[in-house]
């Protein structure tokens, strides 16, 4: 088993979240840390681990109490994030998109649709997925060519779709189109709740990855697929706005990711540090390879903190959430590839082949640092919190 | 159905970090603690129960203040409410005090049946339960395979593990039953059962509140008394013995013939 | 005058459990260090022959008669008449196995005489007047001293802590049949199943061969049991073999398991996790066979073979036939 820091509430916890994690971390070990080498390795959706999530409540924690969810904050469901991704980076995706794909609707949509959707998200019984990114437009979202044409009661979707994580296995994507060509940037868009699958929704292939291999990332298909009026969430032209506030939002549970992989990877180090003895003794009472530790560790927490911290701000709302959000996914992105990459070579040749679970963590942690905003993206978003607009 | 599971909490075996105050004996406080291990299997027992047949499930635990922590974890899992008996004064309790205090506080609650763990993973004697039993003169029912209440008759049925198969025991309910792993792994608390947890009942009663005659329980008036404690002489070092299957063998008949175990 | 009580517990054949004559043998001790009377309960539907097996260890025997415990659920019925014999002296000192059915009669006696209650001793000496006794607690990771603040005490004596060793004279059997009523109820025993597989009680076994996750299959557990057999010991478990259905959870040694301290433990793919540990660190001698070097059962065995048991086993069962031929 691996080593788990015994880390007090000292970190501000609510007893229940306390509970939680230790809950999670506990089903993490002992349930999904079994299964990640071979869901890496098939590159295989890990469907069990689905349901094992939908049945310990897990895919509902973002839900409010009365559509049958648990009523999670943002802190609890990034703390939950945390303890799948620790053990297994592609599971705790599921958690991270259920959330990702549903926050439209969390944020915008009317009591009516969160009534139509939210059961069937909260019990685990669909997937969502998030349809943003296309194979022309990643970072800028303006410059989407999805579009969605009213025609009476519906709406008409063409166009295609890239990157979209659980593309091919969600009952419920969030799709934004444009709707307004000629109008200006923020509000050329829309943002519809599509139910899969449906006629002209197809999806085209699945890309093979570096890492969070079993994770199916599709690219999707949208031809004449006709959605009802009534699944538009918020109003026309409120689609950049939706998408931005979405990413405000679901970044943390990336820098959660980050951070589970992180505290994985340090969890395998400590204690191969603890046991491989070479000339003589414990490699970790080696100086350079407890110096190594000792940062990693100090490191993973630092990133952690952040976290905590960005989460309480983010709820609370205010002026500054752009940047909290941007913060702590850089931090905890970059402090992940770091801390795989030194966990790779506290192992040294057993951390390069697939016997221990560091290199898996180390090409997991990548994708931390690009996906919701790369973190050039989100340095930008940090310099102007700092700066303004530039020209302004 | 009402059950009563008896949990303790116990410093957390994996933790490995038990610390003893000045009297020798486990400093509670200061120990990181878990829901007994084999208290776990109870439980797990009594929900199977209550879903099968209705009804709710009170903890009964006795310990410091903070074992209110560990118990969340068990109404988390699905028990409905939970009684602590709690005083500083039952730090160190011996067996009898312990029984005492425990079938005091049964005697004000309703029950069809008691379950308790094999043995805690701290003390590690398995005595209290049927030293409970037999205060209140409750059918005892140890080593528990398999739970087979018959509510209508008011009787129970349980398997009892024995060296060499099983007994059937059936006793007429309410009866103190003793639960062992073979009565299924204990379930993770589900989410919404953590956010439920808090709002659940959980009383914490003293010795005086309870009417439990115990005077100068604990410390004071213990049967027992703990003279030292010190750590078992470590083994020496480990003999490893690589190669081929004959070099393994042969240094294992060595060993044994050495010891005059062959 | 305060008496030593051994209370002792049968074995199904109607003799008397190996335990009890290590209680017994353990009794003589502290009844010559202390200078105090010594004695012998059974309680049994036919308490003759292990009352004839008990007078071998002490000089007095008291064969209770009860017909009470056939059908019935053995423990509180031996706990109530032996709480007769007993009696409310502080001082008496009673010997009780550590087995389940010993835990079940000593709880019961404790609260039935008030006695106080040492567990899962594995040494008992005579100090200041009183029995000092040793318990390994915390799954073996501390051992504490303890005594019993009235002198004396119920103890329950862990199997395996005393070398069995006949008094000199044969005691006395003294024939009980007491008709007070019982007042704890009755628990009736309405069928005993024999599973095909099981084998002698592990706790008392002094040699056990183990098998852990490595063995793979519940076929694979023919191996153990040969090389088990082959010493004379009987097969344990861990968890995991457990759990997955190999071998019966009464084998199963450890935290949720047994506890065993036998003078030969030989672990067959058995890695040593601290939840197994627990409950056969105390053994006198322990052989490992596994696979990897690095396995924690490295940190504490005697000697750890490193190899696969499937070829090992086989080629060791061969030595110990050549070296017995």
């Amino acid at each position: 088993m691996a080593t788990v820091s015994a880390r007090n509430p000292a970190d501000r916890l609510t007893e229940e979240q306390v509970l939680l994690r230790d809950t999670v971390r506990q089903l993490a070990t002992e349930r999904i840390a079994p299964r990640a080498a071979e869901i890496d390795r098939t590159a295989t959706f890990p469907e069990d681990i689905r349901q094992l999530l939908a049945e310990q409540d897990i895919l509902g924690l973002p839900f409010p109490v009365e559509h049958g969810g648990v009523g999670g904050d943002l802190l609890t469901v990034c703390i939950a994030i945390e303890e799948i991704a620790r053990a297994c980076a592609t599971s705790s995706l599921i958690l991270i998109v259920q959330e990702l794909g549903s926050l439209p609707l969390l944020l915008a949509g009317t009591p009516a649709q969160q009534t139509r959707f939210f059961p069937r998200l909260a019990s685990g019984t669909a997937l969502a997925a998030f349809g943003l990114t296309e194979p022309e437009a990643g970072s800028d979202a303006g410059a989407l060519r999805t579009r969605a044409v009213r025609d009476g009661d519906t709406y008409v979707l063409d166009g295609t779709k890239r990157f979209i994580t659980n593309g091919s296995v969600a009952g419920l994507i969030t799709v934004f189109a444009v709707t307004d060509p000629d109008g200006p940037k923020h509000r050329r868009l829309s943002c519809f709740a599509v139910e899969v699958p449906t006629e002209g929704f197809r999806v085209e292939r699945l890309e093979h990855k570096l890492g969070i291999r079993g994770s199916p990332t599709a690219e999707l298909a949208f031809e004449g697929v006709r959605v009802p009026a009534a699944n538009l969430i918020g109003a026309e032209g409120d689609g950049f706005s939706i998408a931005m506030a979405t990413l405000d939002r679901s970044r943390p549970g990336v820098a959660a990711q980050a951070i589970g992989i992180a505290q994985g990877a340090l969890d395998t180090a400590v204690a191969y540090a603890r046991n491989r003895r070479q000339f003589g003794q414990r490699i970790g009472d080696f100086q350079m390879v407890a110096a190594m530790l000792a940062d990693m560790d100090s490191q993973v927490e630092a990133a952690r903190q952040l976290l905590y911290t960005a989460c309480l701000e983010i709820e609370a709302g205010g002026p500054e959430v752009a940047r909290w959000s941007a913060m702590c996914k850089l931090i905890a992105g970059d402090t992940a590839m770091r801390v795989t990459t030194d966990a790779v070579q506290v192992l040294g040749g057993y951390g390069y082949i697939d016997e221990f679970p560091v290199e898996r963590m180390m090409r997991d942690a990548k994708i931390t640092q690009i996906y919701e905003g790369t973190q050039q993206v989100q340095r930008l978003v940090v310099a102007r919190a700092l700066l303004g607009r530039p020209g302004s | 159905m009402h059950i009563v599971v008896m949990t303790k909490p116990v410093p957390d075996p994996a933790a490995a970090a038990e610390r003893l105050d000045a009297d020798q004996r486990l400093d509670r406080a200061a120990s990181p603690a878990v829901v007994n291990g084999n208290d776990e299997y109870a439980l797990e027992a009594a929900l199977k129960l209550i879903e099968a047949f209705g009804g709710e499930i009170t903890l009964l635990t006795m310990a410091p203040a903070a074992g209110a922590e560990t118990m969340r974890k068990a109404l988390a899992m699905g028990a409905t409410r939970g009684l602590l008996i709690s005083e500083p004064a039952l730090a160190g309790s011996d067996v009898p005090t312990t029984a005492i205090v425990l079938a005091t506080a049964l005697g004000g609650l309703t029950y069809d049946l008691v379950l308790a763990g094999v043995d805690t993973s701290d003390g590690g004697g398995g005595v209290v339960p049927a030293a409970i039993a037999a205060r209140l003169r409750l059918p005892y029912l140890g080593n528990a395979a398999k739970i087979e209440p018959d509510p209508p008759n008011g009787r129970v049925t349980v398997r009892r593990i024995t060296p060499i198969g099983y007994d059937v025991l059936e006793a007429p309910m309410p009866a103190l039953i003793v639960c062992t792993q073979a009565l299924g792994e204990p379930r993770y608390p589900s989410l919404k059962g953590i956010m439920a947890a808090r709002s659940k009942e959980l009383v914490t009663r003293t010795l005086e509140s309870l009417g439990a005659d115990v005077a100068g329980a604990g410390g004071a008036h213990t049967t027992t008394r703990v003279l030292g404690t010190r750590r078992p002489p470590s083994r020496g070092a480990t003999t490893v013995v690589r190669g081929s299957a004959e070099e393994g063998a042969t240094a294992i008949v060595e060993l044994l013939a050495a010891r005059r175990i062959i | 005058m305060a008496t030593i009580w051994v209370v002792a517990e049968l074995d199904a054949d109607g003799s008397l459990a190996r335990i009890s004559a290590e209680a017994a043998t353990l009794g003589r001790s502290l009844a010559q260090a202390g200078g105090l009377d010594l004695a012998g309960i059974v309680v049994a539907a036919d308490p003759v022959a292990a009352a004839e097996d008990l007078a071998a260890f002490v000089p007095r025997v008291v064969a209770v008669n009860e017909p009470a415990t056939r059908g019935a659920a053995w423990a509180s019925i031996a706990a109530e008449r032996a709480a007769a014999l007993i009696g409310p002296d502080p001082e008496n000192v009673v010997l009780i196995g550590a087995g389940p059915d010993g835990r079940d009669v000593a709880g019961a006696l404790s609260a039935m005489t008030g006695l106080g209650l040492l567990v899962n001793a594995t040494g008992v000496s005579w100090t200041d007047g009183g029995p000092m006794v040793e318990m390994s607690v915390f799954g073996g990771k501390l051992i504490t001293t303890s005594s019993f603040t009235a002198k004396g005490g119920i103890i329950t004596i862990r199997p395996n802590s005393v070398a069995v060793e006949p008094a000199g004279a044969r005691g006395s059997i003294v024939a009980a049949a007491p008709q007070e009523p019982l007042t704890l109820p009755r628990v009736a025993v309405v069928e005993q199943v024999a599973e095909a597989g099981a084998a002698a009680p592990i706790e008392e076994a002094r040699i056990i061969v183990s098998g852990g996750r490595g063995v793979g299959s519940a076929a694979g557990f023919d191996l153990v049991a040969s090389l088990a057999s082959r010493l004379g010991g009987v097969v344990g478990a861990t968890r995991a073999a457990v759990d997955a259905g190999w071998i019966p959870y009464a084998q199963q040694i450890g935290q949720t398991g047994k506890i065993v301290k036998p003078q030969l433990y030989l672990a067959l793919g058995v890695s040593g996790a601290i939840q197994h540990k627990v409950g056969m660190q105390t053994a006198e001698t322990i052989i490992a066979i596994n696979r990897d070097p690095d396995a924690p059962i490295a940190e504490f065995a005697d000697l750890l073979v490193v190899g696969d048991l499937f070829d090992v086993v086989p080629v060791l069962l061969t030595a110990l036939d050549a070296r017995a031929g």
